[in-house]
């Protein structure tokens, strides 16, 4: 009887104290909004430009990664003022970006595209699931002209961002390679970065 | 009452386990994948001729032929070779890997990227020079490096028309990077203990790296030249990542409406209520 009395005296005004707390973060503040990735609209078709049709390689226009249930949109993307890639920014959580200055996914060389991991407040992203990629999975490019490319995950590796083989990662050639990045590791308030970058390496396999 | 005492210790000390348990599989697994990661990097290697006793040459590396028919200043772009200890061998072309003129072993670390040179003369020993190479770009800006490799032309000055870059780089010393506008360039590098220069033009484009060679005989030949090369820079990896508990910014944050208030209150004054009912009840039952 004891216990239950007291269960009652402690439990109750923490209960009360939860359901208010929970009330009070609702309407405070966006950045709770826990929203999983939505699927992105069909390829478009597009013009190639000019330097598409000196490479036969459009732009690429849509990421498929029906392992982690990612089909994205594509925006290309330059570099910040720091030197560092820049990330999406028409539709930053869920779109992916494409290193532009490097080569077109299906081109030599290493091409490149990142994606967010997690939105402000911890929520998924379109990269929630990269880390759970394995070799062999498959990873689909289609660009601006309908062509679709497939290519096959042949590793994954952390990096802290300092010490990441940037030449390896943008620079490899005698290969057409298409590296997916997105951030790894804990978070750390006072670098406003997580601790780590998660790279998956890819190889083309087809192209139809 | 003791049996339920042991039995809650009994489950803590189960959940305790199991969390240490799990931070210490989680540490472990992460430890050996980061490693594994790292070790299957490869390294980046091109190579310049800047040898002016060795002529058209062949390349062995491991005793495989790498590079054939390999020219005095000409500079190959960067290949991708596993990281580790590798034998390289110069021999003067066609002659075969036995006829070698020089035989080195380099060590390359993984992800490294390396500028190696041919040099030297017969007089003052051949041999390969390894330069650790840095190809990140400068955003909207070219940045430019020089490397003396001429034996006899002693320290040298790099300068435009309009103004000197760098003075007094030593034989077989590579300069810092100078960052500098893209353009269109005049270089004219001099040797002031031989009072010999020599000149050459190059477009820098933004976000690439450019080399200058130095190269050759102020007296003899192959003739005292300059030789660049330009390489695509390579950005640093992204932030995309997010602050998992980010400060309410004005720009997010949203208002507190009236009808906020009023149920916050509500709820207040229930939930006061109950509990004051609830130890009056129980006041009553001791």
């Amino acid at each position: 009887m004891y216990l239950r009395r007291a269960g009652v005296r402690v439990w109750f005004p923490l209960a009360c104290i939860l359901v208010l707390s929970l009330c009070a973060c609702g309407p405070v503040s966006s950045s709770t909004y826990k929203a999983e990735p939505q699927p992105s609209p069909s390829p478009a078709g597009g013009v190639p430009s000019p330097a598409s049709q000196l490479s036969g390689v459009a732009t690429p226009a849509h990421l498929i990664i029906s392992a982690i249930g990612v089909n994205a949109s594509v925006e290309p993307v330059g570099i910040q003022a720091n030197g560092d890639l820049a990330t999406p920014t028409q539709n930053p959580w869920e779109n992916v970006g494409w290193y532009s200055a490097g080569p077109r996914p299906g081109e030599d060389g290493s091409s490149v595209i990142d994606g967010h991991v997690d939105r402000p407040g911890g929520s998924a992203a379109v990269f929630w699931r990269l880390d759970e990629l394995r070799v062999g999975d498959t990873v689909v490019i289609v660009d601006s002209t309908g062509i679709t490319r497939q290519f096959n995950v042949t590793r994954l590796a952390y990096y802290h961002p300092q010490d990441a083989p940037l030449q390896e990662i943008f620079g490899t050639s005698g290969g057409t390679y298409l590296n997916l990045i997105t951030c790894a590791g804990e978070w750390i308030p006072s670098q406003h970065q997580t601790t780590l970058r998660l790279v998956v390496y890819t190889t083309l396999e087809t192209a139809r | 009452m003791k049996f339920h005492r042991a039995f809650v210790l009994f489950v803590s000390q189960v959940f305790l386990g199991l969390a240490v348990a799990s931070m210490l599989v989680s540490v472990a697994l992460f430890t050996v994948w980061s490693h594994h990661a790292s070790a299957e990097s490869p390294s980046f290697v091109r190579v310049i001729h800047a040898s002016p006793d060795i002529g058209t040459a062949d390349v062995f590396v491991d005793g495989a032929l790498l590079l054939s028919s390999f020219q005095f200043g000409a500079v190959t772009g960067y290949a991708a070779v596993p990281p580790g200890p590798h034998k390289v061998q110069i021999a003067l072309v066609s002659k075969g890997i036995n006829s070698a003129v020089l035989t080195q072993t380099l060590q390359v670390a993984p992800g490294a990227v390396y500028t190696v040179a041919a040099t030297g003369t017969q007089s003052t020993n051949l041999a390969l020079k390894v330069y650790v190479d840095n190809n990140r770009l400068a955003p909207n800006t070219s940045r430019l490096r020089i490397y003396q490799l001429s034996p006899d032309a002693g320290n040298l000055n790099v300068t435009t028309p309009q103004k000197s870059l760098i003075t007094g780089i030593p034989y077989e010393i590579a300069s810092n990077y100078l960052t500098v506008s893209p353009g269109d360039y005049h270089f004219t590098v001099t040797s002031p203990t031989s009072n010999a220069s020599r000149s050459i033009d190059a477009t820098l484009d933004a976000n690439k790296i450019t080399s200058l060679f130095a190269v050759g005989l102020v007296a003899g030949n192959p003739q005292f030249a300059v030789v660049s090369a330009q390489v695509d820079g390579v950005p640093g990896l992204p932030n995309t990542g997010s602050d998992p508990n980010p400060s309410v910014s004005p720009d997010n944050e949203q208002p507190f409406l009236p009808w906020t208030y009023g149920m916050l209150g509500m709820m207040a004054v229930l939930c006061m209520g109950g509990w004051g009912y609830l130890r009056q009840k129980a006041k009553k039952q001791s």
